[in-house]
C-alpha cells in the first residue's frame, strides 16, 4: 500500500472572471523514503494540487470538485484527520517558497517550532522548546539555543528555511511537502538546503514531494518526477526516464530550456514559444498542442495516456499522456522515446 | 532602552519648549488682553493692574520671565477666576477629563479590535455589512449629535426603567461616566475598527497564516497567536495620538454632559485671553500628548520584536 495516495484531483477556483480550471486529474502515489518530483512551468498547477489535498487553499473561492486523498489507506482528503488527530503538521509537514514571508514576524523561532509539539505531542512549554532547540541544530543551524530565541527578522532567508525544516519535521512526519523551497534562495544556499533534505530523509525515511520548476533539482533529488501542464499530469516515470527517454514533448520543451554548462553543440537556450493555455476554458484536445512542434489534428481530441514501459520490480511506470505513442502514428517525432 | 527613553524625553522637552513659545507669542498678536472687561476702567488703573501683573514690560521681557516660572513648574494664576492658580486648576479639572478620556480610549480600543476582527472573520456577511455601515456613521457624524442623542437615550431609558440607570448629565460616580465616556470614544472606535478589519484581512493573506494551517494548529490558535497579534500593530501606532484628541477633544462632551473637566477651562481661557490659563492648558495637553506618543511607542517596542528600542 502506497503511503500517500492521491486520485483523479479536480480543483476548481471561482473568480469574477469566470471558473478557473486548475487542476484536470492529476493522480499520484508516494512511497516511504522515496521523493517525487512535481515539474512544470509556473501556473500549471503544481502547488494548487498539493496545497489542495491538504487543505490550504482557501475554500471559496477554491473548490475540490472530485478526486481522493488518502494516507496509509485513510482518507485525508482537505487535510482531514486520522482517528480523530490532526494530519498536517503531524504526518505531512511542509515548506513554502518564500521563508521571509513564511513565518510569523512577532514570535520566537523556538516558540513556532515548538508550537507543532505542543499541540500534537502534548509537550510542555519548557519541554518543547528543548526540542526546538535540537532540531535546530538538526538543520544545522549554529548557536541554535540563541537563535531560538531570535525572531524571523534576526535570521538570513537560507537560515529561515532551515528553520522552517526544522518545524516542518518536528513532529516527525512520514510526508514533507516541499513547495518550491529553493526558488527564493541564492545558489549556494539552495544546495546547502537540499542536502539537508537529503541527509534528513535518509535520516529518518521520509518521502518527499518536491515541487520545483527547476530541473537541476529534479535530478539531484528525484526517485520519480512527474511532469506537469495545464493542471494534468503529461508525462511520469523514474528520473532516469523522464530524463534520458522523455516521452512528452513538453518534457523535451523544458529540457531544451534548461541551461546547462556543457560546452560541447554550444546549444543555445531554447525556450517554448507561447504561454500556457487559458484554464477558464481548457482546451478538449491537448493542453500543449498549440505550442507543440509535433501538433497534429488528432491533438484536437484528448490524448488518452499511453504506457511507454511498465514498472520493473525496481523502477516506476514510464507513462506520457500524448497522441504520438498512438499506434498508429507515424511521425517521427525527433527525440521523443516511444518506447522499445 | 534607557538610553532610548531618555533621548526621547528630551526630545519631549524640546517639542514643549516649542509648544510654549509658539503660544504665547501668537497668543500675545491676538487683539485684546486679560484686563479688558465690560466697565470701563481709567488709564491710570489700567496701567496700575499692567504694572501689577507685568504686562507692561516689554514681550521678550515677558517671555523669559514666563520660561523661568514654568520651568520651575509654575504657571502663575489665573488672570479672570480670582486666586486660583493654574496649576490647581489643572490638577482639579484634568482628574475627571483624564477619568473620562482613558474610560473612552478604553471603550475605543477594546470595541475596535473586536468589532474589526469580527467584521474580518465575517467579511461581505450580514455582521459585517452592518458593523461598516455604523461605522461610516460613527466617523461622520459630529460627537454633539452623539452627545444629543445620549442623553435623549438616557432620558428615556431611564424613563422606561422608572429609575436612574444613568445621570443625564453632571459628575461623581462611575455611572456619570459611562454614557459620556462611549460617546467620547464613538468616533475613534469606529476609526479603529475600520483600521483593525483591513489589517486582519490583510494578514489573512499572509503567508505565515499558511504556515499556521500546514502546522495543524487549532482555529482558535492560529487566529489568537498568529492573526490577531500582528493584525493589532497598526492600531496600536494610531492609539497614541488617538488619546491625546479624546483627552483634549472631549470639550464638547464635557459641555454636553455638564462634567467639570479641563476642556472647559480650556476654551473659556481662550476667550477670556486668560494669559496664564492659555498657556498652562496648552503646555499642559502639549505635554500630555508627547508622553502619550512616547508611551505607545514604548509599548510598540514590546508588541513588535522588530522595532528596536535602541
Amino acid at each position: 500500500m502506497a503511503l500517500l495516495e492521491v486520485s483523479d484531483l479536480h480543483v476548481e477556483f471561482d473568480t469574477y472572471g469566470g471558473t478557473v480550471h486548475a487542476v484536470r486529474g492529476v493522480d499520484f502515489r508516494l512511497d516511504e523514503g522515496q521523493t517525487l518530483a512535481i515539474v512544470g512551468e509556473s501556473g500549471c498547477g503544481k502547488s494548487v494540487t498539493v496545497q489542495s489535498f491538504t487543505g490550504l487553499i482557501p475554500m471559496p473561492p477554491g473548490r475540490i470538485v472530485r478526486g481522493g486523498a488518502t494516507l496509509r489507506g485513510h482518507d485525508i482528503l482537505g487535510g482531514g484527520r486520522i482517528d480523530g488527530k490532526e494530519v498536517r503538521g503531524r504526518e505531512i509537514g511542509m515548506i513554502f517558497q518564500d521563508p521571509m514571508t513564511s513565518l510569523n514576524p512577532t514570535m520566537t523561532i523556538g516558540d513556532q517550532i515548538a508550537e507543532p509539539l505542543q499541540v500534537h505531542a502534548g509537550m510542555k512549554r519548557r519541554t518543547a522548546h528543548a526540542r526546538a532547540v535540537e532540531l535546530l541544530e538538526m538543520t544545522r543551524i549554529p548557536e541554535p539555543a540563541k537563535r531560538a530565541e531570535q525572531y524571523p527578522f534576526e535570521f538570513s532567508g537560507g537560515m529561515l528555511q532551515r528553520a522552517m525544516i526544522a518545524m516542518a519535521l518536528s513532529c516527525e512526519p512520514s510526508v514533507l511537502i516541499a513547495d518550491e523551497p529553493t526558488t527564493a534562495l541564492d545558489v549556494t544556499i539552495q544546495a546547502q538546503i537540499l542536502d539537508l533534505m537529503v541527509d534528513l530523509q535518509r535520516e529518518n525515511g521520509m518521502a518527499i514531494a518536491l515541487i520545483t520548476h527547476d530541473l537541476g533539482v529534479v535530478a539531484r533529488m528525484a526517485d520519480e518526477v512527474l511532469v506537469m501542464y495545464a493542471g494534468q499530469v503529461v508525462e511520469r516515470g523514474s528520473v532516469d526516464d523522464v530524463f534520458y527517454r522523455s516521452a512528452h514533448p513538453y518534457t523535451l520543451g523544458l529540457k531544451a530550456a534548461m541551461p546547462t554548462n556543457q560546452s560541447e553543440g554550444e546549444q543555445d537556450l531554447q525556450p517554448i514559444d507561447g504561454s500556457p493555455p487559458d484554464l477558464f476554458a481548457p482546451p478538449e484536445g491537448c493542453g500543449y498542442a498549440a505550442r507543440c512542434p509535433f501538433a497534429m489534428e488528432a491533438c484536437q481530441g484528448p490524448p488518452p495516456v499511453y504506457g511507454i514501459r511498465a514498472a520493473a520490480a525496481d523502477a516506476y511506470d514510464h507513462e506520457s499522456r500524448c497522441w504520438l505513442h498512438h499506434e498508429d502514428c507515424d511521425i517521427a517525432a525527433e527525440g521523443v522515446h516511444k518506447g522499445e | 532602552m534607557g538610553r532610548y527613553i531618555l533621548r526621547r524625553l528630551v526630545q519631549g522637552v524640546i517639542t514643549v519648549w516649542f509648544i510654549a513659545t509658539a503660544t504665547f507669542f501668537a497668543m500675545h498678536n491676538v487683539p485684546g488682553d486679560p484686563l479688558q472687561s465690560d466697565k470701563a476702567v481709567s488709564a491710570e488703573i489700567r496701567a496700575n493692574l499692567e504694572a501689577r501683573y507685568g504686562l507692561d514690560k516689554p514681550l521678550m521681557e515677558q517671555y523669559f520671565i514666563y520660561l523661568a516660572n514654568m520651568a520651575q513648574g509654575d504657571f502663575g494664576i489665573s488672570f479672570t477666576q480670582q486666586n486660583r492658580e493654574v496649576n490647581d486648576i489643572i490638577a482639579e479639572h484634568f482628574r475627571i477629563s483624564a477619568a473620562l478620556g482613558i474610560l473612552a480610549i478604553a471603550f475605543a480600543a477594546l470595541g475596535g479590535i473586536l468589532w474589526g476582527a469580527l467584521t474580518a472573520l465575517y467579511r461581505n456577511r450580514l455582521p459585517d455589512i452592518v458593523i461598516m455601515l455604523l461605522v461610516i456613521l460613527g466617523i461622520s457624524v459630529p460627537g454633539f449629535v452623539f452627545a444629543g442623542l445620549g442623553q435623549l437615550g438616557v432620558v428615556n431609558l431611564n424613563a422606561a426603567l422608572g429609575f436612574t440607570l444613568f445621570p443625564v448629565g453632571g459628575w461623581g460616580t462611575v455611572s456619570h461616566m459611562i454614557v459620556p465616556a462611549l460617546v467620547l470614544g464613538l468616533g475613534t472606535m469606529a476609526f479603529l475598527t475600520r483600521l483593525m478589519r483591513s489589517s486582519m484581512l490583510e494578514i489573512a493573506n499572509a503567508d505565515f497564516l499558511r504556515t499556521a494551517r500546514a502546522k495543524g494548529l487549532p482555529a482558535n490558535r492560529i487566529f489568537r497567536k498568529h492573526q490577531l497579534r500582528n493584525a493589532i500593530l497598526p492600531v496600536v501606532t494610531v492609539l497614541g495620538p488617538s488619546i491625546a484628541a479624546i483627552t483634549t477633544g472631549g470639550f464638547v462632551v464635557e459641555l454636553v454632559f455638564a462634567i467639570p473637566g479641563l476642556g472647559r477651562y480650556f476654551v473659556q481661557a481662550v476667550q477670556q485671553s486668560d494669559y496664564t490659563v492659555i498657556m498652562g492648558t496648552t503646555v499642559f495637553y502639549g505635554a500630555f500628548l508627547v508622553f502619550m506618543v512616547i508611551v505607545v511607542d514604548i509599548i510598540y517596542g514590546f508588541v513588535d520584536p522588530r522595532v528596536r528600542l535602541e
